[in-house]
């Protein structure tokens, strides 16, 4: 089920909603756990099983690590529950991958087994891991109830597009949480925003996409618009999910970690990173880069170590070359970035690094939007103008002009200059008083807007949901 | 202050919340939707198979979107957003110069066109050869609007060529000429009737028939408010059309006999202008096989009238030149079973009428 749709909205939110505040803080939980999985049985009838399966294997492996801790057994038991709790991951995400290859490079012919995947395995996977790894480490007290773990897993604000929460981050309020108007309003708000984001933006360049991808003759200007529609279509529908993610979970009294944090402003790639999928990140270099060692054993060792990161960055991405690619990509700039760029950035004005950071990101979402890597190829091929096409012709040039209103709303909006000019305003008191009665208004309106864009709308996959 | 937004934005999101989904569950459903005509998801039979397959959830979905309470009006909301606020030039491909709505069809599908070129010979090789056949194209009312107003708009004069590099042995009559943007409702996707006597007089001379449409006396019957196709799928306010047909005694006396039904039918049927789609209010709809006559016709000639809805609304007027027109509707019978169907010799004439829109997608017809 997607939070952008009218089930969720109209029919699901509102049951859970008044089930939840209805029944006493003990029920909470359970209300709380049996909607998830009713939430992800809507989506993934039959995943249902393998999700609650991969849960009860964390949650036995917590016990087990806790039991043995500083014990023989140890290191044993934390590396049985890396390993079964990545084996469903592997098998499931990256097994038609391997065939692949081998077929490609022996010249077989093994039959793929063309099994779905299962919707938000990545990201519930990472959350086990996190927690089994953490209660090893000490970093997080072993949960000895399985339906509290379960629903820490199952959590279906988070559950299928993340962002990857951490137990530790919610640990406390899984047994002791409170609820408050403030946290309500604020979480409304901020789904809202999440929401709007979703449907009005990223919804609405996805559909500029597949429009302009229709058209008849290709110009190296539709190349440009589609990777410029494609890199602001997936930074509003993550981080719009995300939005709404923590804004549910505000409503229920629980404070997920930010995610984003305007990585277009980024002046580096480095900055970037720092800004975008900020739980993905977090966790690669807590869980990954560092016990790799980072970048205190030396130089070489320390490239490595971000090759490593990045390698595997792009394949929990998906289970093509041109994930992998764009996964490495992005650490070769990073290492040219802490050996050499960074010095020379900072002496440069912002504006070009501002343009350097963009620039290099859109060719990194070129690449990452297609289907497979001769695609990505041939998408840039053509935004270089490598494919004997016109720059221009009358078409695109409509849909730009059709669809600019759209995107420049979508640019400033990834900016946060909205946020700025109305930091501003509330400084003043009339201003202030003016935008606190409007507030509620315009969420209103923004709610019912959305609505309208769902009944008529038809374009509306979650691009996270294939992670 | 703050606590009072705080107040106001919960209250209100629960009310929005709580009240369309209320309302929702309360309102019966409908079972069709006038302004988008088609009929609308009705609630999944619950069956444990479906549920643990997902196809239940699928239907639900569905359900959801289309049971919506005021969905015209949501509609008409995102409508207004996209065209207003968005300043996008068109919405789900509508777009309106002046109150005259159209709909996108871009780009030109080549393959579709050779596939209709090559529909046509292979009909006229099986079953016409002998018969003096000729085809024409119907420009559709992006023709008139699209370019000129800066929309993208599909190459016309490639479609005719292909069209008439590939069909050997066929006239191809070119009546883009005697029509005009106010040939056509504003709401709708057809041409009016009233307006055709230009096309009717054309397409008759060039089948060699001395008659002219235009020299014959009609009365015209209006039907009013005309909300045409474009209108539903628009979902903006325009002003209405008048839907207008052409009578005579000739045409009052004219039956139209339905070879799937194998009933015979009035020419018009203006009963059809309250239901889902007025224009069927022409030849009471899309048929696959009517046959119109003229029981005071002074020749004995027989056409084999190949087309899509348009046709329906120029066969009476073409019926002045003819004893009997038999209408053809490939998209709802296929071109293998014609033999079974239809006496060919019983013909003299025939035409494939398109317009440039069914010729742009093709593949529905069989």
């Amino acid at each position: 089920m997607a939070f952008s749709s009218i089930s969720f909205l109209y029919y699901f939110l509102p049951v859970v909603l008044l089930l939840y505040f209805m029944v006493p803080f003990k029920a909470k939980n359970f209300v709380l756990l049996i909607s998830s999985l009713f939430f992800y049985f809507y989506g993934e009838p039959v995943y249902l099983f393998l999700m609650v399966a991969v849960s009860f294997t964390g949650y036995i492996h917590g016990l087990w690590i806790n039991r043995s801790r500083n014990g023989r057994y140890a290191k044993i038991s934390l590396i049985s529950s890396v390993l079964t709790c990545l084996a469903p991951l592997l098998f499931f995400k990256y097994t038609d991958f391997a065939i692949k290859n081998i077929n490609k490079l022996f010249g077989l012919d093994i039959p793929l087994i063309k099994i779905a995947l299962p919707i938000g395995i990545s990201f519930f996977t990472f959350q086990i891991l996190s927690y089994t790894i953490d209660v090893y480490r000490g970093n997080a007290k072993v949960q000895k109830s399985f339906a509290d773990f379960t629903t820490y897993v199952a959590l279906f604000p988070q559950l299928i597009a993340g962002p990857i929460v951490r137990y530790t981050t919610i640990e406390k309020e899984l047994s002791e949480r409170t609820h408050s108007l403030e946290d309500a309003a604020y979480g409304i708000n901020r789904f809202i925003i999440g929401l709007s984001k979703k449907v009005l933006i990223a919804n609405q360049l996805g559909e500029f996409g597949e429009i302009i991808s229709r058209s008849g003759n290709k110009t190296v200007l539709y190349f440009w618009l589609k990777a410029i529609a494609f890199m602001i279509q997936i930074y509003y529908d993550f981080s719009g999910y995300s939005d709404m993610a923590i804004g549910l979970g505000r409503i229920f009294g629980f404070h997920f970690l930010e995610n984003f944090n305007y990585p277009f402003i980024s002046k580096s790639i480095t900055e970037f990173w720092r800004r975008w999928h900020m739980s993905l990140g977090t966790w690669f270099r807590d869980y990954v880069y560092i016990p790799l060692g980072g970048n205190r054993k030396g130089t070489l060792k320390w490239l490595r170590n971000i090759f490593i990161v990045w390698f595997l960055t792009g394949f929990w991405h998906g289970a093509e070359w041109n994930f992998i690619l764009w996964g490495l990509y992005f650490a070769l700039f990073l290492c040219l970035e802490k050996l050499v760029l960074l010095d020379r950035l900072a002496k440069i004005p912002a504006i070009f690094r501002h343009a350097y950071t963009l620039f290099i990101v859109l060719i990194s979402f070129a690449l990452f939007n297609g289907d497979g890597l001769s695609e990505c190829l041939y998408n840039l091929k053509g935004m270089l103008g490598l494919l004997n096409i016109p720059l221009v012709n009358t078409e695109i040039l409509y849909y730009l002009k059709s669809w600019s209103v759209t995107m420049l709303i979508a640019a400033v909006g990834s900016t946060p200059l909205p946020k700025s000019i109305i930091g501003r305003l509330k400084k003043y008191k009339k201003a202030s008083i003016v935008m606190n009665i409007a507030a509620p208004a315009l969420q209103a309106s923004l709610l019912l807007l959305v609505t309208a864009y769902l009944i008529d709308g038809s374009f509306n996959p979650f691009l996270y949901f294939r992670f | 202050m703050e606590k009072i937004r705080n107040i106001a934005t919960t209250v209100l999101f629960v009310i929005i919340i709580f009240g369309f989904s209320t309302v929702n569950i309360i309102v019966p459903d409908a079972r069709l939707s006038f302004s988008e005509r088609r009929l609308l998801a009705q609630a999944p039979a619950f069956s444990l198979k479906d549920v643990l397959g997902g196809d239940f959830f699928g239907k639900f979905e569905s359900y959801t979107l289309d049971q919506f309470v005021f969905r015209d009006g949501f509609r008409g909301l995102k409508a207004f957003m996209n065209l207003q606020v968005f300043r996008q030039k068109d919405n789900n491909g509508i777009y309106i110069i002046n109150g005259n709505i159209s709909k996108l069809d871009y780009p030109l599908n080549e393959k579709s066109v050779l596939n209709a070129a090559e529909k046509i010979s292979r009909i006229y090789n099986k079953y016409l050869k002998g018969i003096n056949t000729a085809y024409a194209i119907i420009p559709d009312k992006n023709y008139f609007l699209a370019e000129t107003n800066g929309y993208p708009s599909i190459d016309y004069d490639k479609m005719a060529e292909i069209m008439n590099k590939n069909i050997n042995g066929v006239k191809y009559i070119n009546i883009f000429g005697t029509l005009t943007i106010d040939d056509y409702y504003r709401t709708d996707i057809h041409w009016k009737q009233e307006s055709l006597f230009g096309t009717a007089d054309r397409l008759l001379e060039e089948m060699g028939i001395s008659i002219k449409a235009s020299d014959i006396g009609y009365i015209q019957k209006k039907l009013y408010p005309f909300l045409g196709a474009y209108y539903g799928q628009a979902a903006v306010k325009t002003e209405p059309d008048t839907l207008i047909y052409l009578t005579n005694d000739v045409i009052e006396k004219a039956h139209a006999y339905d070879h799937y039904y194998r009933e015979y039918g009035s020419i018009y049927d203006p009963e059809k202008f309250s239901g889902v789609d007025p224009y069927d209010v022409f030849l009471s709809g899309q048929k696959p096989l009517v046959t119109i006559e003229n029981p005071d016709s002074t020749t004995k000639r027989g056409l084999l009238l190949f087309r899509d809805s348009f046709g329906n609304s120029i066969a009476p007027l073409l019926l002045a030149g003819y004893s009997k027109i038999t209408l053809i509707d490939l998209r709802l019978v296929s071109s293998e079973a014609l033999g079974e169907l239809i006496d060919f010799s019983e013909y003299q004439d025939a035409l494939f009428l398109y317009c440039t829109q069914t010729l742009n997608n093709s593949y529905m017809l069989r």
